[in-house]
């Protein structure tokens, strides 16, 4: 069988993380919202409104734009990008084109620990449409209806060229993106909720010299969709060419019930968008303090904190990476590993058990129950094998329900809280002082002695110590202490 | 000086703006676009090798907004005055999910 050479191009868009719209000062807040309720004459596109840009848009947008290396062109210009369509109530967009924020950019992921790079062709922000709902109880007939709430909220496009070589590098590439948007608080990158928008351009070809057709793939709204629709389109695409036949350029949409992608219905002069300059919106030259102000606030990014974990805490790469793709879990391994100085184990059970209780409610870090600290304790217990490691992924799943901290939730199962280190002592104490024949036999060199003391313990707590934790008590109260 | 301006250009404009017209609106029209850009064309008479294009004086410190929500109050009288809507939603014709949208 033949080589076969994938080229595949991202465009993303990113809602940005402001509160007001783009061009009015509506509500943002848009998610379960009432229709047409956070609205106004700008961005209704009402006869005689005039739009005036949200300076925190844009600084987001030159956020996004400086973090991914690119060049920031020196002008702010705005184009509007004409055509119909119900959720556009202008009847343009307000969009950027021959000058958009950034071009010229890089962006850096790991691929099963390969490095890949990716030139970023562009940044540009421009203003989100409305929504169109097909189905509901205000909906009979042959009709849709038009939700403005949407309309106006700012956009952030990255536009990547076409150097990536299957549709896991174009996962795992978008997954990088979103981290770093996030990490960068400039969008919440929630591809379910739509905050994140994804469309491909993918060819295939079989010789290195010839290019291929360029499909654009639509309509993918989670990473994993993503990764099927592109990997059923190169399908698709090869078994034309191995038929000697040669793909239609054209827009296709992922079909997520039927899982393939299928023709968009377009209209011919669709990309005729007849771009000129917004007569509305003056441009104007971005003080060169401003980029200066928010290259200030550009956190260290996820590659950066990938290679500082494995350096300062010498987490293996592909752990390291995991943890350093989300900033929130990052920061709380560090917080923990500052009171419970083990990373790896630390690391370890960040990447098993809390995992894996966030992804069971399809949470972040953030809005679980647990800190740092109450999983440094935790650590601790076991670290002084007053817990098993077994016991302790029960007790944290019982933190992570309740908020309870472990000890709380061992007193509360029941849990003897005589396993605690110092209640131990106690009781191996008194078993020492109730027992001065085994004692003397044990001094005397009977190892069974020791192990009928052990026994005496196990019994006062019923049986709820680590009998290797209650050994090393009894060895060392019998050696006269430490 | 020769206008650069097709027939079927007006056409494809007029199409593309939804809008229809005559054939001798057709002609009309193209009469005087042709003569608009011909007006324009006398802009090529000056020397404007190396000026790049001006579309507005650009301004230093331009009027922004703060990132701040303010409520309009006028939203229930827009859907009042709009030509169809149920509950709050503005009606229009069935779209076709899966049309080709730009995005
Ligand atoms: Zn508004």
């Amino acid at each position: 069988m033949e080589n076969i050479y994938v080229t595949i191009g991202l465009e993303v868009h990113c809602q940005l993380l402001t509160r007001a719209k783009m061009f009015c000062r509506c509500s943002t807040d848009y998610i379960g919202k009432t229709p047409n309720t956070l609205v106004c004459p700008v961005c209704m596109g009402l006869p005689g409104a005039l739009p005036v840009l949200n300076r925190k848009a844009l600084e987001l947008a030159i956020k996004t734009a400086l973090a991914l290396q690119c060049e920031i062109l020196p002008e702010v210009v705005f184009h509007r990008k004409n055509y119909f369509y119900p959720d556009l109530p202008k009847g343009y967009q307000i969009s950027q084109y021959d000058f958009p924020i950034g071009v010229r950019g890089v962006l850096e992921f790991t691929l099963q620990g390969v490095k890949k790079r990716v030139r970023i062709r562009r940044v540009h922000v421009e203003e989100d449409a409305g929504k169109l709902v097909h189905e509901g109880p205000d909906l009979r007939g042959a009709v849709s209806g038009v939700d403005f709430n949407r309309a106006g909220i700012p956009l952030v496009e990255i536009v990547t060229e076409p150097d990536l070589h299957s549709p896991e590098e174009a996962k795992e590439c978008l997954v990088m993106l979103r981290s770093i948007v996030r990490y960068l608080g400039v969008s919440d990158g929630n591809m379910e909720e739509g905050s994140l928008r994804c469309d491909a351009n993918v060819s295939v070809s079989l010789s290195p010299e010839m290019p291929g057709t360029k499909v654009e793939i639509k309509n993918m709204n989670s990473f994993r969709s993503v990764f099927r629709a592109l990997s059923y389109e190169v399908e698709r695409q090869t078994e034309l060419l191995r038929a000697g036949k040669t793909p239609v350029q054209e827009t296709r949409h992922w079909d997520e019930v039927r899982q393939v992608t299928v023709p968009s219905r377009g209209k011919e002069e669709a990309e005729d968008y007849r771009y000129f300059p917004d007569p509305d919106l003056l441009p104007f030259c971005i003080p060169p303090e401003m980029l200066q102000e928010i290259q200030a606030t550009i956190p260290e990014l996820p590659l950066q904190k990938k290679e500082r974990f494995m350096r300062e805490y010498e987490l293996p790469e592909p752990e390291a990476y995991i943890l350093a793709q989300d900033r929130d879990l990052a920061e709380f391994f560090e917080a923990c590993v500052r009171e419970f100085p083990s990373p790896r184990a630390v690391c370890n059970f960040i990447l098993t058990e809390v995992l894996k209780n966030l992804n069971s409610l399809n949470i972040g870090i953030r809005e679980s129950k647990v800190t740092p600290s109450m999983l440094a304790e935790l650590l601790k217990m076991v670290e002084r094998r007053e817990i098993g490691i077994s016991l302790a992924k029960g007790i944290f799943e019982e933190m992570f329900r309740t908020g309870m901290g472990a000890r709380d939730v061992m007193l509360k199962k029941g849990i003897s809280f005589l396993t605690s280190e110092r209640d131990l002592e106690k009781v191996v104490r008194e078993v020492i002082e109730k027992n001065p024949q085994s004692v003397a036999d044990y001094l005397r060199g009977k190892e069974k002695a020791l192990h009928f003391l052990i026994g005496q313990v196990m019994r006062a707590t019923k049986g709820q110590a680590s009998p290797e934790v209650v050994k090393n008590l009894l060895l060392r109260e019998l050696s006269g202490g430490e | 000086m020769h206008a650069r301006v097709s027939f079927e250009e007006i056409r494809k404009i007029a199409h593309l703006a939804k809008l229809s017209f005559s054939e001798e609106e057709f002609s009309r029209f193209f009469q005087d676009i042709s003569d608009i850009i011909a007006h324009f064309e006398k802009l090529n008479e000056l020397q404007l090798e190396g000026v790049s294009p001006t579309s507005h004086i650009s301004w230093s410190d331009p009027p922004m907004n703060t990132d701040e929500p303010v409520e309009w109050q006028g939203s229930d009288l827009v859907l009042q005055y709009a030509p169809r809507v149920e509950g709050r939603y503005f009606i229009v014709p069935k779209v076709v999910e899966k049309e080709e949208k730009p995005s």
